[in-house]
């Protein structure tokens, strides 16, 4: 029994060096706004490049003096694209450092379980890549500033049938992960109000790196097109396995919000040339804000930005002018009504609001891959 | 104090909740390895009292205890049902059965309708309360205690020791073996479905092959020579990550190091470090 | 249709087969579960793409780099986690999870490096060329696979059946108690087969990277879970049944995905992995009694 004792006195030592922390109170004026991402494991490949957007906005808002006056300091927290990673952060960001509002967290399945706890403490949150449907119905203190497969697919699917006449595709997505399922059955919803003829729907996994039996089966029905919603890394691998495979660069592919990243052409490179891809921004954007952004981000960080940093960057300036136009340090829910009635936006990702559900209202643009670049498709 | 205690309470409640579930899942795998059963399938039989009593709790609204109580039931039913054909291997053969076990309920979760196949269950009403956790674990260890000293327990540490010389002495093996997989499915059971009704959600990622892996570190870390081992092990492996929060990218190598330390170094577990200590200082002490 | 679905087929499970066959080995060895193993595919994935991208040398150059520094790996592994453990003949158990801490620790280390992102082989470095024979075609690529798992493949049976060492080799796996008074120095034995199963899987891994142009540090816990199957199909510790078990599964998952249905294709070969335990623990080929271990 006494080696109990010892053990459970080391448990106590242990507990203690976890409240530390809480005896450390902040400055009091500044403004703080925590921020919960995935930055180990699996999903940090979203997570970093969100983080780098936020460090990048609030090094900018404090350059120009702050918020009204006051230093913004984030409080950086790791969830790890974890369920209850996401509610411990969530709880220590509120809790503990009492941040004014969070951005985060980078997965709509860690959304589920961590947003409700700010919305129980009635903390303003912020998803910058949260695009499952329901994430807003969670209560009246979850934004989002992602615009959600539902606002884009129809888009490209309408344009893309109307410019180029396709009649049958086949649709392939990933069936174990909450992103590219719902973004399936956006497609799956536009393609039957479109009345184009789906030949077939192969699924993967995460995970997977050999499509070849699926991409096999999709040249034997010779479709229009390629539908796919999947990550970027993963259509670039399909994209390069079905031209090995001899299916003809005539049959694009299309995709939606996941392809929008600058690793499609990395992994794939001519082989992604053509696709069709659905989103509210591009790395060719040419409005001012855009330019100052990706040149501001590929000098921080060595490399440009993606949608997951110019959404993230996005969310910290669009908190950053609720919080000012709240004239607050420490009341979240002048925050959170100043969030609601935001007017008048301008972000790297162009104009924004919110609508009255909290979800984004931003146009979905559809853009062509040409020369290993997104382009506005008009043609 | 009473002012701090509140405030710790209120960031660290959700992680004071995963100690318990996780003593509990820690416990769930020591009663089948204390039978010398090597089961890896504890993460599906939690997801499925998860999944049971989430969607009892969302579309019936029945009673709390009765949700839990049909989670459980249900993974050991299924336990039950696996176990019968599963049960005649032995070792790492029936390590890999249960794995290959866990990935199939994996699978059903993500194909099936009423799961929500990949987006999983959202809006589970939170329900577990930290007094339902310290009762149960209360419970178990009792039962433990109990066990150890009772006919059952030194039957089943006599399977674990011979199998065969306890088959001689005419102890009904299988019956046995199928009794400790049922009770570790249905633990892992109920341990899933406190898990759902205070983090709002599930989804069949939670319950695949990391996760079996984690349950079976947890048992490791600490030694399986007493039921303390297993929650010591559950206890530090829960606590680890968020100690070692400043690591950032580091963290995984701290945990996968301690692992793999104690492992070659402390063969019975944490629960050795005591041992350990005494016979190194009594070795100082008499030169 | 169905030519080239079993071409596909193939080409995947040489890939599966070569992993299966550096996991069974240190099985049938050292009746161990290595399950550090995924790792070392990741490693040696990763040696490869750093000679290719950093110094610039060839991939057949670039494999043989990473093959050697699977190996060391490999050895590394055993003189520090397996050997003490043997030392003290611990129970099955312990080099496990033994081997999970590290491959806890290796994947975190390869985040940390080389970052979390997928990374792949510059295009066209096994040159871009499709064959046309009869009914299948194969790129070179393929062929390059299968031609490279194929020939590690005979040289492991032929160093395992014609050679002095290889007899030592299968002593040790009988009887490591026999092969000692037989006068074999079984630890350098197990350091061999350390060194032969790292390469095996380093190997692997940068075949791996090359046909699916995936290289991460998440990249070797999908492919040892195939690993499992195929050594459960084809036997434990039965190199030629792991062969045989790793193309089995890749026809196996190709032809589910073209016939049945793609949402599927985990299921049944998983289903199928759960159904041979239960019924055929000793694997599909297999002689030796389940009960050994």
């Amino acid at each position: 029994m006494t080696r109990l004792v010892a053990w459970f006195s080391a448990a106590a030592v242990a507990a203690a060096a976890l409240v530390g922390p809480l005896a450390v109170r902040p400055a009091a004026a500044d403004v703080k706004v925590g921020i919960a991402f995935a930055l180990s494991g699996p999903i940090a490949v979203y997570g970093t490049p969100q983080r780098n957007g936020v460090q990048l906005a609030a090094r900018e808002i404090n350059a120009r003096g702050g918020i009204n006056g006051e230093k913004l300091v984030l409080v950086i927290e790791d969830e790890q694209g974890k369920k209850e990673e996401g509610i411990n952060v969530f709880k220590k960001l509120i809790f503990q450092d009492k941040v004014l509002a969070i951005i985060g967290p980078t997965l709509s399945n860690s959304a589920f379980a961590a947003d409700p706890i700010a919305n129980a403490a009635k903390v303003p949150v912020l998803g910058v890549s949260n695009t499952a449907s329901g994430i807003t119905d969670i209560g009246p203190y979850v934004f989002r500033n992602s615009i959600t497969e539902a606002d884009i697919l129809p888009v490209v699917i309408r344009t893309v049938k109307e410019k180029r006449g396709i009649k049958k595709v086949a649709v392939m997505y990933g069936n174990d992960d909450a992103f590219t399922k719902s973004g399936y059955e956006v497609f799956r919803q536009a393609l039957a109000d479109n009345k184009i003829e789906v030949l077939t729907t192969e699924t993967f996994a995460k995970g997977d790196v050999d499509f070849s039996a699926q991409l096999t089966k999709i040249r034997s029905l010779k479709p229009d097109a390629i539908v796919v919603s999947a990550l970027a890394e993963e259509a670039a691998n399909i994209m390069l396995q079905a031209r090995q495979l001899g299916i003809p660069d005539s049959v694009p592919f299309i995709g939606g919000n996941g392809f929008n990243n600058p690793k499609l052409f990395e992994i794939a490179g001519k082989a992604a040339e053509g696709t069709f891809v659905g989103g509210p921004w591009s790395i060719e954007d040419k409005s001012p804000k855009n330019v100052a952004f990706v040149k501001a981000y590929t000098e921080a960080y060595g490399q440009p930005p993606d949608q997951f940093a110019a959404q993230a960057y996005d969310g910290l300036h669009i908190v950053a002018a609720a919080i000012e136009q709240a004239k607050t340090t420490s009341d979240r829910e002048k925050v959170r009504e100043a969030l609601q009635n935001l007017k008048g936006f301008v972000g790297a990702t162009g104009p924004f609001e919110f609508k009255p559900n909290r979800d984004a209202k931003q146009d979905g643009k559809v853009f062509i891959v040409k020369g290993g670049k997104f382009t506005l498709f008009t043609d | 104090m009473v002012e701090w205690l509140a405030a710790f309470w209120q960031t660290y409640n959700t992680l004071v909740y995963l100690l318990f579930t996780h003593a509990i899942l820690a416990l769930s795998i020591y009663i089948t390895l204390n039978t010398g059963l090597l089961s890896v399938g504890n993460a599906a039989f939690a997801g499925i009292g998860a999944y049971t009593s989430a969607l009892l709790t969302m579309k019936l609204d029945l009673p709390f205890p009765v949700c839990l109580a049909a989670g459980s039931a249900a993974a050991g039913l299924v336990g039950l049902a696996i176990g019968l054909p599963v049960l005649r291997l032995s070792g790492v053969y029936l390590a890999l059965a249960t794995l290959a076990f866990g990935e199939v309920i994996r699978v059903v979760f993500l194909n099936l309708e009423v799961t929500g196949g990949a987006m999983g269950l959202n809006g589970i009403p939170p329900k577990t309360e930290l007094w339902h956790l310290v009762l149960v674990c209360a419970a178990l260890i009792y039962f433990f205690e109990r066990l150890r000293r009772s006919r059952l327990g030194r039957t089943l540490d006599a399977i674990r020791e011979d199998e065969v010389a306890a088959r001689v002495m005419g102890i009904d093996v299988v019956y046995y073996k199928n009794l400790v997989f049922v009770l570790g499915a249905m633990l892992a059971g109920l341990a899933g479905g406190f898990n759902a009704h205070f983090t709002f959600f599930v989804s069949p990622r939670e319950y695949g092959f990391g996760p079996a892996v984690d349950i079976l570190a947890f048992a490791v870390l600490g030694g399986t020579g007493s039921y303390w081992g297993p929650i010591l092990g559950s206890t530090i492996l829960t606590l680890l990550p968020e100690l070692l929060r400043f690591l950032a990218d580091f963290r995984g190598m701290v945990t996968g190091l301690v692992l793999f330390l104690v492992i070659v170094y402390l063969p019975n577990g944490l629960l050795e470090v005591p041992d350990v200590l005494r016979r190194a200082w009594r070795r100082g002490a008499k030169p | 249709m169905l030519a080239q679905q079993l071409a596909n087929g193939i080409a995947l499970g040489s890939v599966y087969a070569l992993f299966a066959l550096g996991f069974t080995l240190v099985f049938g060895v050292l009746e161990v579960i290595n399950l550090s193993q995924g790792a070392i595919a990741m490693f040696g994935a990763f040696f490869a793409l750093v000679a290719v991208t950093a110094l610039g040398t060839g991939i057949y150059t670039a494999m043989a780099l990473a093959v050697l520094g699977a190996a060391i790996l490999g050895v590394l592994i055993d003189r520090l986690a397996l050997a003490p453990l043997r030392a003290r003949k611990a129970p099955h158990l312990a080099p496990m999870i033994a081997t999970i801490g590290i491959t806890i620790f290796l994947t975190s280390l390869a985040q940390g490096l080389f970052g979390a992102q997928v990374s792949r082989f510059p295009i066209g470095l096994v040159p871009i060329r499709i064959f046309e024979v009869g009914p299948f075609q194969v790129t070179q690529l393929q062929l390059v696979i299968v031609a490279i798992a194929a020939g590690l493949m005979v040289a492991l049976l032929l160093l395992l059946n014609r050679t002095r060492l290889g007899t030592a080799i299968r002593a040790v796996a009988e009887s490591p108690r026999a092969a000692a008074l037989l006068g074999i120095d079984v630890e350098r034995i197990y350091l061999l087969t350390a060194a032969v199963t790292g390469a095996l899987g380093g190997a692997a891994g940068v075949l791996i990277g090359l046909s699916f142009n995936a290289i991460s540090p998440f990249m070797g816990e999908p492919i040892l879970l195939k690993g499992i199957t195929v050594v459960i199909l084809g036997g434990m510790g039965d190199p030629k049944g792991a062969m045989v078990g790793g193309v089995l599964l890749g026809l196996v998952e190709v032809l589910s995905v073209a016939y049945l249905s793609s949402d599927l294709r985990d299921a049944i070969a998983f289903g199928l992995l759960f159904l041979i335990l239960v019924v055929r623990p000793q694997g599909l080929f297999g002689r030796r009694q389940a009960r050994k271990a």
